[in-house]
């Protein structure tokens, strides 16, 4: 007989069950419902595509908890005590339900307890009951004990730790005194049975025990309730959450931005919660603040002011804070005069300025919330409706603006155009068509040392007989350092010019340099029309190799270390091919970095970073960077991007090391072990 | 309030040094190929004052450049900041002009355009750098000129100009028609916004041959200009190297400091 039969004050247990219920639910609806209501303060976006897909990815993120378990290292086993909990507490949710649910709330526990369904249930949850305990116990000595740099002590998190214990150890409580005073002697969940044991073992009498039962139970009951109304009121709403985050992730692509319509006269990017899509508010509730974005963010690390993870709490607080006033004012201009704005009080300049876009946030992040995007939402708002931006910044898109290229000119002594009469290749003239072209970049064209380079890939072309294009001075931009830097603008008109310059030669693969490119080209320009097969230079060689047209000598013998460009490896999945290549060219063993992979750490060049000046910190990334492929012992970092070339030119000129370490290209290694 | 801003095509003054080439003999430079011409630095700086201008005050920006066809960039380039409307001043009669006869041709356009409260014109061009057009353009029309100008308001029918001296600034008041050479301390020119760049692209910039805005052949012959050129050639260029060292920084620095006093 569970408690829910007996009566209390002459009232029924059902109806002290219910109207707990009811009440604690009532609660729940009501803050789910006030969360729904703001998440629709957001623009629309359409992520309700491939819902099969979607649902697919949730269950193989959730379900098997890959989202925890994918960033466990060596450092930071957290992951597994999430999904120990996860698991654990999967079992408990259930258990609620039946024997807490039905059993109590409906009165079926003659139906469903006492049978060997409930038996075999049971035991196995005395098991998850132990696991989440042990979890628990972990977490706390982790998070006050240990201290990892990335978590935050935070009120919320102690509160739902002992919420959690406490049900762990009511639930043995009530299993044990349930057993004993019901006096079965068949004992089959271990830990409960144990201490029915130990209990009838006792003198305490039999009322004793059933009162104690009782109140443990009502006790374990309220408990479970109030978990219910406090998750959606505190940080923990990210179990809510985050399962529908992890459907509407986008597909295909790691930053999405949107095009933004060039009639478009105002409020541009977002300086305020209604300018977010609703697919970033559901981010913000997502997050659980466990900072492994911070562990991994390149500008965090060298000590700038940027913490993504703080960005993603503080906008949060700011939306549950203004949030009411917004829902309460009807017109959308009332709306805006309730707004008050994101980029300066709660998002700084400075955060803003600070990302490289590199994606190692995203990557790491367990519940798939997309930071890099919202930062480049405040700079579309800086560099559009405000022209604020470093004055770095305004130059170099000023150079893209008037010069076609992000390099003022007098960085580099050469014209666009040069390096392919030097490779004596064919350049296109007007309306002449190529099936194949390459695509040098600003970089790889007009910076001398990324130059070489590109006169390494005009050499290896030519030894494997490929048949190709450039397009010399005709050459522009792709427009990812203007888009990176929020001016979509710019980036827009480029897009389109270069397409229809494509058109105008019939190419129909194309060939970059430079992962910027390659990704802006592959991944942006289909919204502009323009679809082409684009290709990455290391896919490219690495066919070549494959197919027998470019026979290498393996006989290079310095140490090697590789570093995966944020742009080829997080954003394009090119990990294999760049090493396949080295493979073959070296006779020594690649030494990995510690970082590597798609956790490989950013060179500082991306998200236009390359020529916004790097903000004050305790060091600077790309020397952060050289001192991992230091560790390696490597005597040569090999990379295949012309932006972390020269950062790690830099930083070995800076630490006065050219005569130990040295920077080069894949292709130049290529070039160089052509037979 | 309208204004007409005169506006340059000049040579990318970023090519590398290298890739600059004269052509002695004719006397004339010899621009590389693959390198687009842009608008003249200062010229961009009176678009950005008439914007301002704009912004607060309404009105009407008219962008005149004489040059080659190819001058419609920098027009565009204007109207792309937000200037309203754009010719092109080009006649194998305007070639090779100095500073008189360019400020005429300037003169005959803005006569033709008609209604204007300020013309406004960079301080110099960024190619040959003379500063006269602006001068000699407010003598033809016979309007008031300030150069110089580092910040610009328009207070009913006044102007009041912020204007660079040697040794600080003159605020100065003129009168509605006047002309207003701009200078770079105004400020970096503004980023064009999406509506601006579609307009660009959309606007057709009409040309205007000398008999459109009937400018005299006598004044555009050269034997009535004012100046010749009567050689060209690249200075030679000379470095020398030195590195100044100290025992600490501090130390470096104060040599360095030094060393620069003792050489001017």
């Amino acid at each position: 007989m569970l408690p829910t039969s007996a009566t209390y004050f002459g009232i029924s247990g059902y109806i002290i069950f219910w109207v707990l219920f009811v009440v604690a639910f009532g609660l729940f609806v009501q803050r789910t419902y006030f969360l729904f209501r703001l998440m629709r303060l957001g623009k629309p976006e359409n992520r309700f595509d491939q819902a099969w897909k979607r649902f697919r990815n949730m269950v193989r993120e959730v379900v098997t908890q890959r989202c925890s378990l994918k960033s466990v290292t060596r450092k930071d086993l957290a992951g597994i005590g999430h999904a120990m909990l996860f698991w654990g507490f999967s079992f408990f949710l259930l258990s609620y339900i039946i024997f807490i649910g039905f059993a109590g709330g409906f009165g079926l526990a003659s139906v469903l307890t006492g049978n060997t369904f409930e038996r075999f249930f049971s035991s196995i949850l005395d098991f998850a009951g132990l696991f989440v305990a042990i979890a628990i116990i972990w977490a706390a000595i982790r998070r006050y004990i240990v201290r990892p740099a990335r978590l935050e002590r935070s009120m919320e998190a102690g509160v739902i730790m002992i919420m959690v214990f406490c049900l762990m150890v009511l639930h043995f409580g009530v299993d044990g005194f349930g057993l004993a005073a019901a006096g079965t002697t068949t004992y089959w969940p271990p830990i409960g049975g144990a201490i029915a044991r130990y209990l009838m073992s006792t003198t305490i009498a039999t009322s004793t025990l059933t009162a104690v039962y009782r109140s443990l139970w009502w006790l374990h009951y309220a408990l479970i309730l109030g978990f219910m109304v406090y998750i959606p009121r505190s940080k923990h709403m990210h179990i809510l959450a985050s399962i529908f985050n992890t459907m509407f992730i986008p597909f295909g692509q790691k930053v999405v931005l949107e095009p933004i319509p060039m009639e478009q006269q105002e409020n541009f990017g977002i300086a305020k919660i209604q300018d977010f899509t609703w697919k970033d508010i559901l981010d913000l509730y997502s997050c659980a603040v466990c900072g492994r974005c911070n562990a991994n963010c390149p500008a965090q690390l060298t000590g700038k002011k940027l913490a993504p993870r703080e960005v993603i709490h503080n906008l949060k607080e700011h939306l549950l804070a203004a949030g009411p006033g917004l829902l309460n004012v009807k017109t959308e201009t009332a709306k805006d005069g309730q707004a008050t704005g994101i980029i300066g009080g709660v998002v700084t300049e400075e955060e803003i300025w600070a990302c490289t876009t590199c994606g190692a946030c995203q990557e790491v992040c367990p519940v798939n919330i997309e930071h890099v995007r919202k930062l480049i939402g405040f700079r579309r708002n800086l560099v559009m409706s405000q022209s604020k931006m470093p004055e770095s910044a305004q130059l170099m898109l000023r150079n893209m603006q008037s010069r076609g290229n992000p390099w003022a000119g007098v960085t580099s002594m050469r014209l666009r155009g040069d390096w392919a009469n030097e490779a004596g290749v064919k350049v296109l003239a007007d309306g002449e068509s190529a099936e194949t072209i390459f695509w040098a970049g600003c970089t790889g064209a007009l910076v001398e040392r990324n130059v070489k380079a590109t006169l390494a890939m005009a050499k290896v072309f030519k030894t494997a007989g490929v048949d190709f294009g450039v397009l010399g001075d005709a050459e522009t931009c792709c427009g990812d350092p203007a888009r990176r830097a929020g001016y979509e603008f710019q980036f827009q008109i480029m897009a389109e010019q270069n397409i229809e310059v494509f058109k105008s030669h019939n190419i129909k693969q194309i060939v970059t340099a430079c992962p910027h490119c390659y990704n802006t080209l592959k991944n942006e320009y289909p919204k502009f029309g323009g679809d082409f097969k684009v290709v990455h230079y290391t896919e490219f060689i690495a066919d070549l190799i494959k197919q027998g047209k470019l026979k290498l000598t393996g006989d290079l013998n310095s140490k090697i270390t590789y570093h995966d460009p944020c742009y080829l490896g997080r954003y394009n999945n090119i990990y294999e091919q760049p090493r396949q290549i080295l493979q073959s060219i070296s006779k020594a063993k690649l030494l990995e970095m510690e970082r590597s992979h798609n956790s490989s750490f950013c060179c500082g060049g991306g998200g236009g970073l390359m020529w916004i000046e790097e903000q004050p910190g305790t060091t600077k990334i790309n020397q952060m960077r050289l001192d991992d492929a230091l560790k390696t012992g490597a005597d040569t970092v090999v990379t295949a991007c012309p932006y972390c070339l020269q950062m790690f030119e830099e930083s070995i000129d800076h630490q006065g090391i050219k005569d130990k370490v040295r920077a080069v290209d894949l292709v130049e290694l290529v070039a160089e072990a052509t037979k | 309030m309208n204004m007409i801003v005169c506006v340059k095509q000049v040579l990318d003054p970023e090519i590398p040094p290298a890739k600059f080439k004269i052509d002695p003999e004719t006397k004339k430079v010899i621009p590389p190929t693959g390198v687009p011409p842009v608008i003249s630095v200062f010229d961009e700086r009176a678009v950005e004052a008439a914007c301002r201008l704009k912004d607060k005050n309404k009105g009407k920006i008219t962008v005149i450049s004489m040059g080659t066809a190819k001058a419609a960039d920098v027009v565009r380039h204007a109207i792309s900041m937000g200037a309203d409307d754009g010719f092109v001043l080009e006649d194998p009669a305007f070639e090779n002009l100095d500073s008189f006869g360019t400020a005429y041709v300037l003169a005959k356009a803005i006569q033709k355009i008609g209604t204007y409260d300020l013309v406004l014109c960079g301080r110099q061009a960024a190619d040959w750098g003379a500063g006269q057009v602006g001068s000699i353009l407010a003598e033809i029309l016979g309007i008031p000129v300030v150069t110089f100008a580092c910040n610009i308001e328009a207070v009913e029918k006044t102007l009041k100009i912020k204007r660079l001296v040697k040794d600080g600034f003159e605020l100065v008041e003129a009168p509605m028609p006047s002309l207003v050479t701009v200078s770079s301390e105004i400020g970096l020119p503004r980023l064009p916004g999406g509506m601006g760049l579609m307009m660009a692209r959309r606007k057709i910039i009409p040309t205007w041959k000398a008999a459109d805005i009937g400018a005299e052949a006598a004044k555009l012959d050269k034997a009535n200009a004012h100046s010749e050129i009567t050689g060209l050639s690249i200075p030679a260029r000379k470095s020398e190297c030195e590195i100044i060292t100290g025992a600490t920084p501090a130390e470096a620095a104060g040599n360095l400091a030094s060393k620069i006093i003792s050489l001017t």
